[in-house]
């Protein structure tokens, strides 16, 4: 009888402790999520860049990563997106090379790093030409928009130079170099470039005629689009190609033209009542027309050429 | 008939340890983590997916080997139980040999379970069966084979704990032996780089059954070096258990 009241009692107090460790579990577990809730609200000082200036060389992390290079490149370059995806790291572009530089050296076959590199490069140009902060930190906008330009063609040099097989690095550069930093002598040379890896897209040959026409140098674009057009495969590259063919040949006789009226103002104090005006006062030979056989259109006052027509609604 | 023994035996011990399933589950959510990563990539996400799959295959396969081999010896030794098979006819070349091939079986079961699931992941993703990936696996396997003989042959006379610091150390060194071969370059010819040069031979090179950045971008491996690899992991194993037996041989017990 007795044996059994103190069997009971320490059942009882069994249970009892157990109801006790569960509350107490309860309670820390409850305590863990309000403190860590807690902290997360709290607004933290960061130090900008701080997470990324002990990152070393490439070289030296191939030795440290025991043979799990291509891993450590992953790793590398998924940190890399979520790191230059945060807009409140204002010094975030400062490393930019370098750490795409890690990336590219752990694996110098992974392709999308370029790309991706590359192009953060030019978005960070944009925010910081844009940005109502100056995220140059008195560097200068301009000057630290073109270092992260720099840094742009930097990559996408490396993957050209480590994957000479493929065109689309030297097609970004190019890209990047004729609609960001406007040189359209760099365009012209990394489109060239571009073109000479096989299986490059035809339409880079058209982007290089282009970038030449930008360029200023009329007579090799021309020359380009009229190849274009002569070997072109199907109507609309036909098209394409004459269009550009009408739109160089406006500039050259346009250019000419404007050029002419000048110097009759010049002699005469005024801009030529006409075209036919520039021919037979001699400064021209004969009156040119476009590629459609059409006369240009030119305006007395202010002595400016164009086309009847745009060139792409021809 | 005695080697199979003792490797059955070393095979059923190696399955109830309760390590080969945590290492093998931590090995499994890696491979299928794989999924959660290559969600915060730009661009192919197949390629985080293959790398980090064939990188939990290794990295956990090469601790079960370590984990696990280091103890095999130590544990006969600890609990007396190689008095009873040494009082039989059995010659101590079988009972390592035998404790390398149960654990070899061990891995090769353990390994192909995880290429299962990994390749499993793959096809969910490319929906083809890339049996070019196998590749890989059957290379990171040789290096297993290779690394368990490095833990027996540590385990035949020292310390689980020791023995898994120098087994460790060897896979390290492993793949670290390549920069050698830059030191090399850079030498000047002498003594100094004959000796780099003995020690660039002597030394394991476990990058030599690296194939995983080949296989995962789909380059083309130069052939003769698969060969010459194998040849040179069965070799290697060879020789470390050679000389795990030679030092077992000479171990008294008493």
């Amino acid at each position: 009888m007795r044996a059994a009241i103190l069997f009971k009692h320490a059942t009882a107090r069994k249970g009892s402790a157990t109801a006790l460790l569960v509350l107490f579990l309860l309670a820390a577990g409850a305590a863990v999520v309000t403190l860590k809730g807690a902290t997360d609200r709290a607004v933290r000082t960061k130090l900008p860049g701080a997470s990324i200036i002990y990152i070393p060389s490439g070289k030296f992390l191939k030795f440290a990563t025991f043979g799990y290079r291509s891993l450590a490149a992953d790793a590398i370059y998924l940190w890399a997106i979520q790191y230059y995806a945060t807009p409140t790291i204002d010094d975030r572009f400062d490393h930019l090379d370098h750490v795409f530089a890690i990336i590219n050296e752990l694996d110098p076959r992974y392709q999308d790093p370029y790309e991706v590199g590359a192009l953060i490069a030019v978005e960070g140009v944009r925010d910081v030409l844009s940005s109502t902060r100056d995220l140059s930190r008195g560097r200068g906008r301009g000057e630290y928009a073109r270092s992260l330009i720099q840094a742009a063609f930097a990559i996408l040099d490396r993957g050209d130079a480590n994957n000479p097989d493929q065109w689309v690095y030297s097609f970004d550069a190019g890209h990047i170099a004729l609609m960001t930093l406007k040189d359209f002598a760099l365009a012209e040379m990394y489109f060239e470039r571009c073109m000479k890896i096989p299986g490059a897209p035809e339409f880079v040959e058209r982007l290089r005629a282009n970038a030449l026409f930008k360029k200023g140098d009329l007579k090799t674009s021309w020359e380009t689009w009229l190849d274009i057009y002569n070997r072109a495969p199907d109507e609309r590259t036909r098209k394409i190609a004459s269009n550009h063919l009408y739109n160089v040949k406006a500039t050259i006789d346009g250019t000419a033209l404007e050029g002419e009226a000048a110097k009759y103002r010049e002699r005469y104090g005024r801009f030529p009542a006409d075209l036919g005006t520039l021919a037979r006062t001699g400064f021209i030979r004969e009156v040119p027309k476009d590629l459609d056989g059409k006369d240009y259109l030119y305006d007395p006052a202010t002595g400016k050429v164009k086309t009847v027509i745009s060139p792409w609604r021809r | 008939m005695k080697i199979g023994a003792i490797a059955g035996i070393t095979f059923k011990e190696a399955k109830r340890d309760r390590i080969l399933y945590l290492l093998f589950f931590f090995a499994a959510v890696g491979i299928v983590a794989s999924r959660v990563l290559a969600v915060l990539t730009v661009g192919d996400r197949i390629k985080i997916i293959k790398d980090v799959g064939l990188a939990s295959i290794s990295i956990f396969g090469v601790l079960m080997a370590i984990l696990i081999g280091t103890g095999l010896v130590y544990k006969e030794i600890d609990k007396k139980t190689i008095y009873t098979l040494l009082s039989k006819p059995l010659h101590r070349a079988e009972f390592i040999l035998g404790k390398f091939l149960g654990l070899v079986l061990t891995l090769f079961v353990m390994t192909a379970a995880m290429t299962v699931i990994f390749l499993a992941i793959v096809y969910a993703h490319t929906l083809k069966v890339e049996a070019g990936l196998l590749v890989a696996v059957v290379y990171i396997f040789l290096e297993l084979v290779l690394i368990t003989a490095v833990a027996i042959l540590f385990s035949s006379f020292s310390t689980p704990i020791l023995s898994s610091l120098f087994a460790l150390g060897f896979y390290l060194i492993g793949h670290l032996s390549w920069g050698l071969e830059l030191i090399l370059k850079k030498m000047q010819p002498g003594t100094g780089r004959s000796m780099v040069r003995a020690l660039f031979m002597i030394l394991p090179d476990l990058e030599n059954f690296n194939f995983r950045t080949e296989v995962v971008h789909g380059l083309p491996i130069p052939p003769g070096i698969p060969l010459s690899a194998f040849f040179y992991g069965v070799c290697y194993t060879a020789f470390i258990l050679g000389l795990a037996v030679l030092i077992f041989r000479r171990r008294d017990f008493i």
